[in-house]
């Protein structure tokens, strides 16, 4: 599903907004708006979404700001690399500034784990994202965690063609 | 063999009365090894029947073919029987079932006779009745007789074929058993996932779940009356115990941390379960009715998918503290755990063989996953399946095959197949559906 975002940032973003499975990473923005700064049950600044906005565009924008609402891992990993730091502070920010959103942190492991163990991987690598945005000062009841296990393989297209997207963990607006 | 009324509970609700039962002889050879044994040529005539009458599930005459025919489709499936050409021989009369011409049936090579009759009773149920005959000495070797509704009919043919199958190979029963698994429809990013339960052969598949919520990984418990299951229902990750005659279902345990792979231990009574406490996902045991679960390991790696030694005294399992995922062995108490797994890749999904000796596993070595077996002590690692995505082994009752998950390259189903635990020909095993997540039922006795 493809929705418009007109206003958030002056520009039109037309972004895949299905968050709950895999998508293109979207490639990083830079970060026209100053976020961050906000407390929890302070008043959203002007640059927060509007809190009565439909998830999806929720979602879109969480992307759109933090570059991606997915940070991936290696096989049997679970550390965050640089990458997925910068991602992940990008979302804390925009967390901040959006201070009414909840997520859930939705964890996979890979199409070739078992069964038992994809479900294992992807609860830790939810953990491993939900402690480092609690460390970046998202209060930690905003954040509930699933793991999908191999449930949800999700799939990246490149070009005709389509591959797993494999282990990652997804911040998904509640 | 004696099979002893009260064992024929298994199935609760079901009414496969024993009527009678000997062991003429049983006790006067050691059991053959199972897997040196040549097959055996043995006679599986179409039973008798007193008198054509019709039943709920067919008339008599038609229940005696079929009867037969799932003797031999039984015995078949092993590679310890050839079936001969009864067709050559005429078909027993009533009372040579009990008195049966032996030169007819050595002058068709057979070293081993089925024969039986099937009659209505006057209560609307069937007597089935089974003998099995030595054809070179001429003499009985054992019978058995079953009070059974109609429908419940292929239950005494398992029976029957059980006889025969124990009597030749010293194996325990296999073929009275039931197979549990996950039905999967939909697409790929949402799929439709459905605990369902067969017979070994496919036959009297229910589906005990409705497909609102993603399930996984069941497990019989050693009495085959409930399944242990992974379950999504209401989003969250938790384990439930399914009834399967009154379908009845409940979580285990109450809201709180997320679990999920379970497994029963011999005595029914304690499952072992994967649980996540503050990030951090370890082994528990818990009271199969709910309750506390008591802490099993403690390490900061993944500790998951638990398999019980069947005198319960041990717990197989993997872990990631080596930084792959790897099988240990432990007291069931959490103690001596100790790593087993050296060949080389990712291993996963143990189950302890119904023996003991043995442990299957699933392992990831570069492209491939297959199937392989080791001893419980990881001594004699070797892999029984090809691949290249085969995965979650489980014992046949008698240990003599597994069945596991197998994705098919060409439709890029998964589906349930099963392999002779020595190696050799896999054979697929028909569902009506995409099947993941076997567990062939525990021992009947």
């Amino acid at each position: 599903m493809n929705c418009k975002l007109p206003i958030l940032f002056g520009v039109s973003l037309t972004i895949a907004a299905s968050a709950a499975s895999a998508q293109i990473p979207w490639p990083r923005l830079p970060v026209i708006f100053p976020l961050g700064g906000s407390q929890p049950g302070s008043p959203p600044p002007p640059g927060a979404a509007p809190v009565t906005a439909p998830p999806a565009a929720l979602q879109a924008a969480l992307a759109a700001s933090a570059g991606s609402d997915t940070v991936y891992f290696s096989a049997n990993g679970f550390t965050l690399d640089s990458n997925a730091a910068a991602t992940l502070t990008a979302q804390a920010r925009w967390l901040l500034t959006n201070a009414m959103v909840r997520v859930r942190l939705e964890g996979h492991g890979d199409s070739t784990d078992t069964r038992d163990y994809a479900l294992a991987i992807g609860e830790r690598r939810a953990d491993s994202v939900r402690d480092f945005l609690v460390a970046q000062g998202i209060a930690p009841e905003r954040i509930s965690v699933l793991s999908w296990g191999k449930e949800r393989p999700g799939s990246i297209r490149i070009g005709a063609s389509s591959v797993a997207a494999g282990p990652r963990v997804v911040t998904v607006i509640q | 063999m004696i099979i002893r009324a009260s064992s024929l509970g298994g199935r609760a609700g079901l009414a496969v009365a024993l009527l009678f039962s000997t062991a003429a002889g049983a006790q006067d050879r050691p059991a053959p090894d199972p897997d040196s044994a040549a097959a055996v040529v043995i006679a599986i005539p179409p039973l008798a029947t007193a008198k054509k009458v019709d039943t709920d599930a067919g008339d008599t005459w038609t229940l005696a073919n079929q009867i037969s025919d799932l003797i031999v489709a039984d015995l078949k499936s092993t590679s310890s029987f050839i079936i001969a050409n009864a067709k050559a021989v005429r078909i027993p009369s009533y009372p040579e079932v009990t008195a049966p011409s032996y030169p007819q049936w050595r002058s068709v090579g057979a070293k081993l006779l089925v024969s039986g009759f099937v009659n209505a009773r006057s209560d609307g149920r069937l007597t089935i009745g089974c003998y099995l005959y030595d054809v070179q000495a001429g003499r009985e070797l054992d019978r058995q007789g079953f009070a059974v509704t109609p429908t419940e009919w292929r239950r005494a043919a398992h029976k029957c074929a059980d006889a025969a199958y124990t009597r030749v190979t010293g194996r325990a029963p296999t073929f009275d058993s039931r197979i549990a698994y996950v039905a999967r429809s939909g697409t790929d990013e949402q799929p439709v996932k459905r605990l369902a339960v067969m017979d070994f052969d496919g036959a009297n598949h229910v589906y005990l779940t409705d497909g609102a919520a993603i399930v996984l990984t069941p497990r019989w418990s050693p009495k085959g009356d409930r399944i242990a299951y992974t379950s999504f229902e209401g989003g969250r990750l938790h384990v439930r115990i399914a009834d399967v005659d009154t379908k009845a279902d409940r979580p285990l345990l109450p809201v709180g941390d997320d679990s999920f792979a379970p497994a029963f231990a011999p005595d029914g009574r304690t499952i072992a379960l994967s649980m996540s406490v503050g990030g951090n996902i370890d082994l528990f045991a818990v009271d199969s009715g709910g309750g506390i679960p008591r802490r099993l390991t403690t390490a900061p790696s993944i500790e998951t998918g638990p398999s019980y030694s069947p005198d319960g005294k041990r717990i197989a399992f993997t872990s990631d503290r080596s930084g792959s995922p790897q099988i240990y062995v432990m007291d069931s108490d959490g103690s001596n755990q100790r790593r087993i797994s050296f060949g080389g890749g990712d291993y996963g999904s143990a189950a302890w063989s119904p023996d003991g000796d043995k442990i299957a596993f699933t392992r990831r070595d570069g492209p491939l996953i297959r199937i392989g077996i080791m001893s419980a002590d990881g001594s004699g690692d070797r892999i029984v399946s090809a691949g290249p995505d085969d995965e979650q082994p489980s014992w046949s009752p008698d240990g003599s095959r597994l069945l596991f998950q197998r994705l098919d390259p060409g439709s890029r189903r998964t589906l349930l197949a099963m392999v002779p635990a020595r190696g050799g020909e896999v054979r697929t095993v028909i569902t009506p559906q995409s099947a993941a997540d076997p567990s062939w039922a525990e021992t009947q006795e």
